[in-house]
């Protein structure tokens, strides 16, 4: 089937619905809309998930002097697809002693509670209709879901690793949430929203990077342990408990748990992107042809996000794993403090209203 | 204070996140270019375009070189010079060589050549030192994997193909030096001692009765078994083996008389 002819299938199907459109009442319409919108959104962020994992497994190699997947699919593009298929044909297995809802129950809860943010986050222009005037504090309350999930499915599965990985994992993600939100803090002192259509659009004369360095530093390392990666992943320590809080999971159930995984690390990257750089646009001084082609917005976007994975590999690749007390004395003793420091910083710029280099904030609220 | 408290930190916290990132960022431009993996049954080590392409940091390409070069891999065998002298079955821990008869021999002394059961191998090297022709050898070939296990077993004719490669080998001994031509006996140093006979790998030598002499008076005889070697040239096919066993050195080489 060839590419004009699959355009002619979509043409076919779109003018149909375009067609049946006036006859149907106005809800249907709406959930119609809804639905397909939502499996767009679906198919696009676990397409995405699964190109992130080829693309960490690639970094990986290189960082390795290695080469990462090769063989399936162009550079072993397909390599994870086909081992999705590889955990979807696989038997699950339940401990006998462990409880059905929580076993079963958990993984879901964490992969659809991850799924879900991404109905929140915006992508590019074109998105202000389905904004929500408090939408990233809604994300992030999502966001921090995840330990409740963990915990359940840690606890239900009966394991004594699972259930420390479990403990490790709460504590962890309570001890970063804290920095976290005082960083995003800085963030909505100097835009004046909570909703990231509007943060990303106050980035436009400059990126909030530049003068929240310091904010940024402590939600990439808050995003790193509460992603529960190197060299925050005591959660899951292969040296110590076996594989954490996902010890008694296999197959599919494993896979949830993978996937989830890597969709909280691409909400992570997207979180960074719209809140400290740019979002899906380029400063006003960038020449008008790099942000006019068509799709630019998502182009850029997606540029952001992967070179922000990308940092997150490479954290990855040099680190090693931190102690519990270190992690605990770091999230507590230094990011807090930190987060506090870029809090008074964004309010000097806002005072300030213009800096030298930069250019001038916007009003509040404006 | 907290501060009394803490574990010491060994360098500056910065020190230590900024370096290691340092030393990943630094691998990972080099390894943009290429890394250092070998994509195995794409790319050989032994290939000539390999070889020149990648160099080791002694500054040989990785391949060619003294370790290279003495390699323990599958034997080659150069049938032609083979003289089935049995030394390398004989000489084999493992009990992975059986001497098979080729074709080229005469009827009434059948030419037999080692064949190997890679199945069993231990890559000693015992065999290809102990070949007196130097007609043994073992090469830089290592790909063995097949589906079943009687491919594992070379016959002389497959070694031979392996030879016919010309792949690196081992030298041991490939030429014959020009005066061993025969096998010669010291008469009056032989014991009668029956090792020759016993190792020859042909079986070309009988012990045969030499008369005892008399002793004359005061005379002591030497104590010995009054028997002495015959070596049936045309079986012989000066392997050499009873000269390195002889006890007391009285076979050496030398021409016919």
């Amino acid at each position: 089937m060839t590419v004009q002819s699959l355009y002619g299938v979509a043409a076919l199907v779109a003018g149909g619905i375009a067609y049946l459109l006036p006859f149907l009442p106005p809800w249907l319409v709406t959930i119609i809309a809804d639905v397909v919108f939502g499996a767009i959104l679906l198919a696009a962020s676990m397409i995405n998930t699964i190109v992130l994992i080829w693309y960490e497994r690639k970094l990986l190699g290189r960082f390795m002097d290695r080469r990462g997947a090769m063989h399936v699919g162009y550079a072993g593009l397909l390599q994870n697809f086909a081992d999705g298929l590889k955990l979807f044909r696989k038997n699950t297995y339940k401990p006998r002693e462990a409880d059905s809802l929580g076993f079963y129950g958990g993984p879901t809860a964490y992969m659809v509670s991850s799924l879900v943010i991404f109905g929140i986050l915006p992508i590019s222009t074109g998105w202000d209709n389905g904004s929500l005037p408090l939408s990233l504090l809604l994300a992030l309350v999502i966001f921090s879901f995840a330990p409740l999930f963990i915990f359940l499915s840690a606890w239900s599965s009966n394991n004594k690793y699972s259930l420390m990985g479990g403990m490790r994992s709460a504590a962890q993600m309570i001890a970063y949430e804290v920095p976290i939100l005082i960083a995003v803090v800085a963030v909505v002192v100097l835009s004046g929203s909570f909703d990231l259509t509007t943060i990303v659009s106050e980035q436009r004369n400059y990126w909030f990077a530049l003068p929240l360095f310091l904010a940024l530093i402590v939600f990439v390392a808050g995003m790193l342990a509460e992603m529960e990666r190197i060299p925050f992943d005591l959660p899951e320590a292969e040296a110590e408990l076996v594989e954490g809080w996902n010890t008694e999971y296999g197959g599919m159930l494993f896979a949830f748990f993978m996937l989830a995984d890597y969709l909280r690390a691409l909400i992570g990257s997207i979180l960074i992107v719209l809140l400290f750089l740019g979002g899906w646009t380029l400063p006003s001084y960038v020449p008008a042809a790099l942000t006019s082609f068509p799709l630019a917005g998502i182009f850029w976007f997606m540029v952001k996000t992967y070179l922000v994975f990308g940092v997150f590999v490479w954290v990855r690749a040099s680190l090693p794993r931190v102690r519990t007390d270190q992690l605990l004395r770091v999230g507590w003793m230094r990011m807090v403090p930190l987060a506090l420091v870029s809090v008074l910083i964004a309010a000097a710029v806002v005072a300030a209203h213009c800096l030298p280099v930069l250019g001038c904030v916007p009003g509040l609220g404006s | 204070m907290a501060a009394s408290t803490e574990p010491k930190e060994g360098p500056n916290a910065a020190f230590l996140i900024v370096k290691p990132m340092a030393t990943a960022a630094r691998q990972f431009v080099k390894s943009l270019v290429r890394p250092s993996t070998i994509v195995y049954p794409f790319e050989r080590l032994e290939d000539p375009s390999f070889r020149e392409e990648v160099k080791v940091e002694s500054g040989h390409p990785i391949g060619v070189g003294p370790i290279w070069d003495n390699y323990r891999g599958v034997h080659a065998l150069n049938i032609a010079t083979c003289i089935s002298c049995n030394l390398c079955a004989f000489s084999c821990p493992d009990l992975c060589i059986e001497m098979v008869t080729v074709p080229g021999g005469d009827p009434k002394h059948p030419k037999k050549c080692p064949q190997i059961d890679y199945g069993k191998c231990s890559y000693c090297g015992f065999c290809s030192d102990a070949c007196p022709e130097g007609c043994l050898s073992m090469t830089t070939r290592y790909e063995l994997s097949t589906p079943n296990r009687s491919e594992m077993i070379y016959s002389p004719q497959k070694l031979h193909e392996v030879f016919e490669r010309k792949l690196p080998m081992n030298p041991i001994r490939l030429e014959r030096p020009e005066n061993e031509d025969a096998i010669r006996l010291d008469a009056p140093l032989c014991i009668g001692c029956n090792a020759c006979s016993r190792d020859c790998p042909t079986s070309c030598i009988t012990m045969v009765d030499t008369p005892k002499p008399t002793a004359k008076p005061g005379e002591k005889l030497p104590r010995r078994i009054w028997k002495e070697p015959v070596i049936n040239d045309s079986d012989c096919v000066r392997c050499g083996t009873c000269i390195s066993v002889c006890p007391k050195e009285c076979l050496f080489w030398g021409t016919h008389p």
